[in-house]
């Protein structure tokens, strides 16, 4: 065991040191001598196998450091590296993700959620880390719904704290035991969480002075003007078979690991 | 159904705070004391063109509108959330609008009926 | 150069050609082959059962392939001079045109290969040169098939450096706007001009680079129909002259609809923009209007928002029209209601009104104690009358003319009171050998037909058996005969009912068709007539003539049927509708209603085919929809109608008569000979006026109802057509 954990953290640390170097080397190469193929799509980021590589053992390494927790590691087409983690084990992640030798990922970048209504647990919180020491960076995600508590991260990162009242306040997630919840963006007595799919793009109020009150009053939004929709359906489409949607983003998944338990 | 209702949560889902109704009841209990002792303060700090009286059969017409609810995470959510307005009201965050706006002065009430309906405009 | 074919029919070789071409069609009214003699293809490589005689595109089509086109049209003649469908056959020295190929046995027609591929590319480079670059100011942009299909099969850069032709614009009428530099000679609007509209005012002039579409001299093109050529016309070379830089197709919003002008009952799509009606385009059905839809229907629509009735009116004491709120006319109206009973309260409907409005109107007389509901236009009710639903349909159907052999008109001008009947009896003309006869005018039909003299003691020779065109009759497998509705309405209606119910009744127990062909027909020309007649309001105004009321309601009623000389001096007339038209100046109260793109509601067509409409804007100012307005009144009036919302009165529609909310379908009418024996006991005799249809020439057509004579483009229509097309030519921007 303790081999494999070396030889990994070798491989990773190696490659990530390395970095550049052989990465822009070979890119030139697959240039060189892919020729047209290379020439036809000068657009499409080439590939970067060995920073996949490297990746991808990374996350392997802390998927079997923490089986409990880590569901799935996956790199994706731009080469990051995202961990989706049990709502449980955020402390547990994040201080491994502080703390240890090989990750040192020390700083919280980001904090942020996304609501896809159509899932069982509709939000998804997603963590962006950086490593400053190996200058990497990595993604955590983790699930929640309108009614389940998540763990506060402020206790590991100082930074979490105005980003999970972000949270709350434009998703309506719940911190559990956060020093100071409270709303951030909106307006004191403004009801309901604006980023939810479900939340209406007018909103339901809309201010205005009244004179007769002397002050400002909300009232149910009435709309005067016709909202903007655009319908890019043409009458007359003749090749519907033609029209595929277009291509959703395709995440390679790395190391896929199950749950140990 | 309330023991039935209970048990189920209990087992099934992380509670936020309340471990069943009972607790769930005693905290709204306790917010309802706060904001009924807060009302009078309310009214004189921002200087409210209302009775004291008003000021607390909204907020029990504002608790009432949730009488409904039964599952204590839903109760406790609605309760963050009540201390959290009680918080703003205290500290004076809000202002007269904040809180007037409660009180829906300004609006006048949708038509009911078909001939009030037709008279005002196209929808039905 | 002209590749147009004449007015006559299409050699017998092009016909089967394109009676196959309609085999694999949805409609599929031909014959299908039977099962054993079809042939196997593959397309990509995947096998495709297909008749013989089938195209390679529509192999391909039955494959779920498609292939791009321009010139190739369901409907249309295969002409095959675009080349964009060049697809590879598999051992084939060269790629095939798709649309004109038919295919062989063990084709392997490769629709993706690198060859079709590069074969597409080619074309596309060539049509592009001499396209110009002005998509952003072209009206098509967003539904263009130039561009669509360059995004898909052209190229992606352009190689092509010299200077590109161009064309002069041709002034056409005052429909279509012409720009002619972005044709791509695809030939389809004048496909279309000669054999749908059947009007050979359009064709090409030159070659090679120098090739025209045009009219060869400076002329309108005259056609009913020519709005569809703005449809089918695959790039921004003809579109709408009304419609001119107003709109995108991407900024509207869409509303699925039924046209109201006719009595066919078109489906239409409105486009409406910012809460105003941006355009009315044609809405696939295929026993209705197939694909086309007629002038009026397309560009009457700018009517909707002229000379409307906004607000509430009262007539004060000086004879003036005063505005009012609702509260004010509707308790006016509903105390003159109150003061009146029975005979003294009377209605007239007119042709644009819905049928949910008719029945609010029939409840609340009914609840006076008056049953004096009338419409504004006539029929007979002597013998069966309006008893028997056949009496007053269109029993075979629009789409029945297709199966046909024999057609007698009478009386009618199909061409103006119902476009999309006569571009079906043109279709199976042309491709059924449909034989027509007619009695009446002599109008152009856009076909040849057998003209029988326009005395209606015509009608009886032929219902003796005396004159000739009865042989031809009684030897028909599948006769039809349609009878217009304005020949109904002369003095000698009934009669004319009369022979003409015998003559069908003779026709179908002589062809020895089975029980399901119907062969006697009735044309309407106004939308709310079936509905009306179905929910037993009387036709014809002879009843208030005779028996004039103290209260006149006239709900749309604006045909000037009757005039306040027909009425006591003291007579309260209320107006409700949605123009200021003729019935509007002669009402005491004016109520502002709903016009058709404005309410949900339910007409039924000449068929017999309930459908309803969509709201796709809201009525203007403070205009109600219609049967709102009549239910106010009554609860006002102190007999509130049991409905408040649109289920509820389609519920009790349902009630009087269930037909009416069964949308899309076609109840069935029967009891033709019975109706046969009823109007036996008719004792008319006919008059020797000749018959006349009401609409002679296209000048006619445009303006028929109080929307389409409130409309500017409709009035230019008559001008150009009457003046010529430079007479209401404007200063062109573009």
């Amino acid at each position: 065991m303790l081999a494999a954990t070396a030889a990994a953290r070798g491989l990773a640390r190696a490659a990530l040191r390395a970095g550049v170097g052989p990465a822009a080397a070979a890119a030139v190469q697959a240039r060189a001598a892919g020729g047209s193929a290379a020439e036809t799509r000068p657009t499409v980021r080439p590939k970067n196998e060995i920073e996949q590589k490297q990746l991808c053992a990374f996350g392997e390494y802390v998927a079997e450091i923490l089986p409990k927790y880590i569901q799935q590691v996956q790199v994706t087409c731009f080469n990051e590296l995202e961990l989706l983690i049990h709502p449980d084990g955020i402390i547990p992640v994040l201080t491994f993700l502080r703390d240890h030798t090989n990750a040192q990922f020390k700083s919280l970048a980001d904090l942020t959620a996304v609501d896809v209504p159509s899932r069982q647990y509709r939000f998804e919180i997603v963590y962006n880390l950086l490593s400053l020491r190996f200058n990497s960076r990595i993604r955590v995600k983790t699930y929640t719904d309108e009614l389940t508590p998540i763990d506060s991260a402020v206790s590991v990162h100082k930074a979490a704290n105005w980003y999970e009242r972000e949270v709350w306040d434009m998703y309506g997630v719940f911190f559990a035991n956060h020093p100071d919840l409270r709303r951030i963006l909106t307006d004191y007595g403004f009801e309901g969480h604006p980023f939810r799919k479900d939340f209406p793009l007018s909103g339901y109020v809309e201010v205005r002075y009244d004179d007769e009150v002397k002050r400002v009053v909300a009232e149910p939004v009435e709309l005067s003007q016709e909202f903007r929709k655009f319908d890019l359906n043409s009458p007359w489409e003749t090749f519907p078979a033609y029209r595929a949607a277009p291509e959703t983003l395709k995440i390679e998944a790395g190391a896929k690991k199950e749950d140990a338990k | 159904m309330a023991v039935a209702g209970k048990g189920a949560v209990a087992t099934a889902v992380k509670p936020i705070f309340s471990r069943d109704l009972g607790e769930a009841k005693r905290r709204v209990r306790e917010l309802y004391r706060a904001w009924y002792r807060e009302v009078p303060n309310t009214v004189h700090v921002y200087q409210l063109d209302i009775t004291v009286k008003w000021g607390r059969n909204k907020v029990r017409e504002m608790f009432m509108k949730n009488a409904h609810v039964t599952d204590p995470r839903v109760i406790d959510l609605l309760v963050i959330k009540g201390k959290m307005e009680l918080q703003e009201t205290i500290n004076v965050w809000k202002q007269r609008t904040h809180v007037m706006r409660y009180f829906h002065e300004t609006e006048t009430p949708r038509p009911k009926d078909f001939l009030s309906k037709f008279y005002a405009g196209h929808d039905p | 150069m002209s590749t147009v074919s004449t007015m006559l029919r299409l050699p017998a070789v092009r016909r089967t050609l394109a009676g196959a071409a309609q085999a694999s069609q949805v409609c599929g009214r031909t014959t299908a082959t039977a099962a054993s003699n079809q042939i196997e293809v593959f397309v990509d490589g995947n096998p495709v059962l297909v008749s013989p005689g089938t195209t390679v595109l529509q192999a391909c089509e039955k494959a779920g392939i498609q292939i791009p086109r321009f010139c190739y049209h369901d409907r249309l003649s295969v002409a095959g001079n675009c080349r964009m469908c060049l697809v590879e056959i598999e051992k084939a020295p060269k790629p095939v045109a798709a649309c004109a190929m038919p295919v062989m046995k063990g084709w392997n027609i490769l629709t993706n290969s690198e060859k079709s591929r590069k074969a597409r590319e080619g074309v596309m480079e060539f049509l592009l040169a001499n396209h110009p670059l002005d998509c952003p100011i072209c009206d098509q942009g967003g539904e263009c098939d130039l561009q669509d299909q360059s995004m898909m099969f052209g190229s992606d850069r352009s190689r092509f450096r010299e200077g590109k032709r161009a064309v002069e614009d041709k002034n056409i009428g005052p429909l279509v706007k012409t720009i002619m530099t972005r044709c791509i000679q695809c030939t389809r609007c004048i496909r279309f001009a000669s054999e749908i509209a059947g009007v050979d005012d359009l064709g090409t002039t030159g070659r090679g680079n120098d090739m025209q579409v045009g009219t060869y001299v400076e002329k309108m093109f005259m056609s009913e129909l020519s709005g569809n050529i703005i449809d089918i016309c695959p790039v921004g070379a003809l579109t709408s002259k009304p419609y001119a830089f107003t709109a995108r197709p991407w900024e509207t919003r869409k509303v699925e609809s039924i046209d109201v002008l006719d009595a066919v009952g078109s489906n239409i799509v409105v486009s409406t923009r910012t809460g105003e009606v941006m355009r009315i385009l044609p809405r696939l059905h295929e026993d209705i209007n197939e694909e086309w839809i007629s002038d009026k229907t397309r560009f009457a629509y700018d009517g909707l928002k002229r000379q409307r009735l906004t607000q509430p009116m009262v007539k004060n004491e000086k004879g003036l029209f005063v505005y009012a709120s609702w509260e004010d006319v509707l308790t006016r109206v509903a105390g003159v209601l109150q003061a009146v009973e029975g005979k003294d309260v009377a209605a007239i409907a007119g042709g644009l009104v819905d049928a949910e409005a008719l029945i609010a109107l029939k409840d609340l007389l009914n609840r006076v104690n008056s049953d004096m509901l009338c419409t504004e236009e006539v029929f007979p009710t002597a013998g069966a009358g309006t008893d028997l639903r056949s009496n007053y349909l269109l029993n075979t159907k629009i789409a029945g003319v297709e199966e046909a052999d024999v057609l007698l008109l009478v009386g009618t001008n199909p061409r103006f009171e119902a476009p999309l009947f006569n571009a079906r009896i043109r279709k199976s003309w042309l491709h059924n050998d449909l034989q027509v006869a007619l009695v009446g005018s002599a109008v152009n039909l856009t076909y040849t037909y057998n003209h029988l003299g326009d005395s209606p003691q015509i009608l009886q020779d032929i219902a003796s058996g005396r004159h000739a065109f009865s042989k031809v009759l009684d030897q028909a497998k599948k006769p039809m005969v349609v009878v217009g509705s304005a020949a109904l309405q002369r003095s000698d209606g009934a009669a004319i009912h009369a022979a003409v119910s015998t003559i069908a009744q003779n026709a179908r127990t002589k062809s020895g068709v089975g029980s399901d062909w119907k062969v006697m027909n009735i044309l309407h020309r106004v939308a709310s007539q079936v509905a009306a007649l179905d929910l037993g309001f009387k036709p014809g105004v002879e009843a208030i003539r005779k028996n004039p009321p103290k209260v006149l309601f006239l709900l749309g009623a604006d045909s000037g049927c009757i005039t306040r000389q027909d009425l006591p001096k003291d007579c309260f007339i209320i107006y409700q509708g949605h123009h200021g038209d003729v019935g509007a100046p002669m009402a005491d109260v004016i109520l502002p209603g709903a016009a058709y793109t404005e309410k949900a509601a339910t007409y039924v067509n000449t068929e017999g085919r309930a459908q309803q409409t969509r709201v796709a804007v809201t009525p203007p100012g403070m205009a109600r929809e219609d049967w709102r307005i009549i239910r106010a009144i009554s609860e006002l009036a102190g007999m509130t109608l049991p409905y408040e919302n649109l289920d509820q009165i389609r519920k009790r529609l349902e009630e009087v008569s269930p037909n009416l909310v069964r949308y899309d379908d076609v109840e069935e009418a029967n009891y033709f000979s019975q109706a046969n024996e009823l109007s036996k006991l008719v004792k008319q005799q006919l008059l020797a006026d000749p018959l006349i249809p009401p609409q002679l020439t296209i000048k006619d057509f445009y303006m028929t109802d109080s929307i389409s004579r409130a409309s500017q483009t409709m009035a230019k229509c008559v001008k150009a057509v009457v003046e010529g097309a430079q007479a209401v030519e404007e200063p062109s921007i573009c």
